[in-house]
This record gives structure tokens, sequence and C-alpha cells, in this order.
């Protein structure tokens, strides 16, 4: 599992890099280069798989 | 628009936001009924929205700041430790965080259109209609289940992380102009056996990330083009938080020992009538 989640911790962190810089502009504003509300959901979501890569590794240990 | 219009919308915006009667709506239906002249699209306009959901935030943090508190204290604590206990603060904690999810990535992907689709007074009143029939249908369920069959209540932190999600979900249909936040997700909290009251706290703790984090996202329009009249703004945010502490803390004691209802009659009238003045031409 801890694997899983640090695998999508990665992939989120570089959808969030790409949205912000403008690589990918995804269902996002055409009128926009920089897509900032994306890039801080995928930030806040590629967080929220680390936390959940300490808990699965925290029981994994247990 | 005006600095009255402005403080009216204001005052409309904090007390529609928590009632489950759809701020979205609301704003839409009531400057067209007023014939008021204002562009949704205008980025002033788009720039005092964001200060009216700041104060709404604002006011929603303070109002539950002691849950706030415990709230974030017992989420930092399972962090540092690493692992989830039973601990009653950590679980809703959690909860809260499992059931943001879902309406911040509906929120990013599908709130533009959303907005450009159905920002029209028809669709608003449409939706306010179907709002009305989702309160009413929440409250017929529940007395089914709860009292012809005497099924038990259960309290908030005995919810499950699916029907976390679920209840999340729910908030995200106010994405459609004329469903309303809080209505979807007491509803969608009373289909997961919790009572009014924990429905309605958890349906308020839930809304504070949204809003909040919504407005700080649009905070840019601030200094970006928003043109905003610094005054206007200030006043209006702070009687939209007023505005919305005032609702909260009736709402809260309200739904200790009633119900959807009356809400529901309210949005399926006034809905009613502002569809037959859409369909009439008289409003837009």
């Amino acid at each position: 599992m801890r694997i899983v989640a640090l695998v999508l911790a990665i992939i989120c962190f570089i959808i969030a890099i790409c949205y912000a810089v403008g690589v990918i502009g995804w269902f996002a504003d055409p009128a926009h280069k920089h897509h900032i509300s994306h890039f801080v959901l995928f930030v806040v979501l590629g967080v929220l798989a680390l936390v959940w890569m300490r808990f699965a590794g925290e029981r994994a240990a247990g | 628009m005006t600095f009255v219009q402005a403080m009216l919308l204001a005052v409309l915006q904090g007390v529609s936001e928590l009632f489950p009667v759809s701020s979205l709506g609301h704003t839409i239906l009531v400057p067209a009924l007023l014939h008021w002249s204002v562009n949704r699209r205008d980025p002033t306009f788009l720039a005092f929205v964001v200060v009216l959901h700041l104060g709404t935030a604002i006011a929603l943090v303070i109002f539950y700041r002691r849950e706030w508190i415990a709230l974030v204290r017992a989420l930092v604590k399972s962090i540092a430790k690493g692992r989830l206990s039973d601990d009653r603060d950590e679980r809703i904690a959690w909860l809260l965080v499992v059931g943001t999810i879902p309406v911040g990535i509906l929120g990013v992907y599908l709130e533009s259109p959303v907005r450009n689709l159905f920002g029209s007074a028809a669709y608003a009143a449409i939706f306010l209609m179907i709002n009305a029939l989702i309160m009413f249908a929440g409250e017929f369920f529940r007395r089914r289940q709860h009292e012809d069959r005497n099924r038990r209540y259960k309290r908030l932190e005995k919810m499950t992380w699916f029907q976390s999600v679920g209840v999340g979900l729910a908030q995200s249909l106010a994405l459609l102009p004329g469903i309303s936040r809080s209505g979807a997700s007491i509803v969608a909290g009373l289909g997961v056996d919790l009572d009014h009251e924990d429905a309605a706290r958890y349906s308020f703790l839930l809304a504070t990330p949204v809003i909040g984090a919504a407005a700080l996202l649009e905070t840019p329009r601030l200094w970006t083009g928003g043109h905003v009249v610094p005054l206007q703004a200030l006043v209006g945010g702070i009687l939209a938080g007023i505005a919305a502490y005032v609702s909260v803390a009736f709402l809260t004691k309200y739904f200790e020992r009633n119900d959807l209802r009356p809400f529901g009659w309210y949005c399926l009238i006034f809905g009613a009538l502002c569809l037959g003045l859409a369909l009439k031409g008289v409003i837009t």
C-alpha cells in the first residue's frame, strides 16, 4: 500500500507542476495559461497521498 | 451596482449560503427580480463575491472555533503518530477531509462550465424547485426509516468513510445554481442515519473549508482587474459575515427540534414564481 500511495503522490505533484507551468490544460479555462486552482488541487491531493502513505506504513509495521 | 444594492447582496449571500435555499440561485434570481444591472461575469462583481465568501467562511470558523481547534489538533496529532485512533475529534476531522475531496475535485473541474451552462434565471428557478423536492424526499425517507420503523440515529463520528464521501458528493450538487449546498448535504446526512442536529453540524463544518478555499483561490481577482471599491468590499464582507454568523446560530438551534420541510416549501413556491416570470420574459 505504501508504494501505491507514494506513486500516487508523485503523479499528483507532477500533474500539479504541469498545470502550474501551463504544460497541460485538461478541462481548464483556455483563457488562462497557468491554472492555479488545478495546481492547488493536485498539491493537496499529493499531500493527502503522502499522509495515506504514512498511515499505511505504520499499520504495516505494527 | 450601487452601495445599497451591494450591501443587500452581502446580507443575502451571508444568509442564503447557510440556509438550505441556495445562495447561488438567490444571487441570480433576486437581482433579476429587482431589475438590478448585475453582470455576473464582470471582474468587479466576481471580486466582490470573493470578499463575501471570505466573510462567510470567517464567520463559520469563528462560530465553530472551539470545534475547529480541537479538530485541527486531532488531525495534526494523528499525522504525527502516523495512525488513526478511536478519538472522536480525530475521526470527525478525517471524515471532513475525506468528504471535502469530491467537492474539491468536482468544484475545480465543473464550476465554470456548469455556471456558464445553467447561469440563467429559468435554470436557477427549476433547480430551486428540484432542491425543494430533494428536501421533501429526504424528510420522507427519514420519517419512514426512523419514526415508522424505529431505526436508531447514529452519532457523527460513527459515519463510515464511504458515507462521508457520499455526503461530500451530495454537497457537489450545489454547483448547480438553485441546489443548496447545506440542503443537499443535510439530506445526505439524514440518509446515512444522522439526526438533523448532527447532519446540519456536519454540513456547516464541511462547508467551511470549501467556501474558504474557493474564496482564497479567487482572491487574486481582487488585484487582477477586480477594481473592487475597498469600502464597499470591506463593509460587504463584514455584513456577509455577520449575516452568516446569525444564520448558523439560528440554524443550529432550529435543527435541534425542526426539519427541512419549511425550506422546501419556500424553495418550491419561490422557484415556481420565478420560473413563471422567467417563462413570461419578465426576468432573464
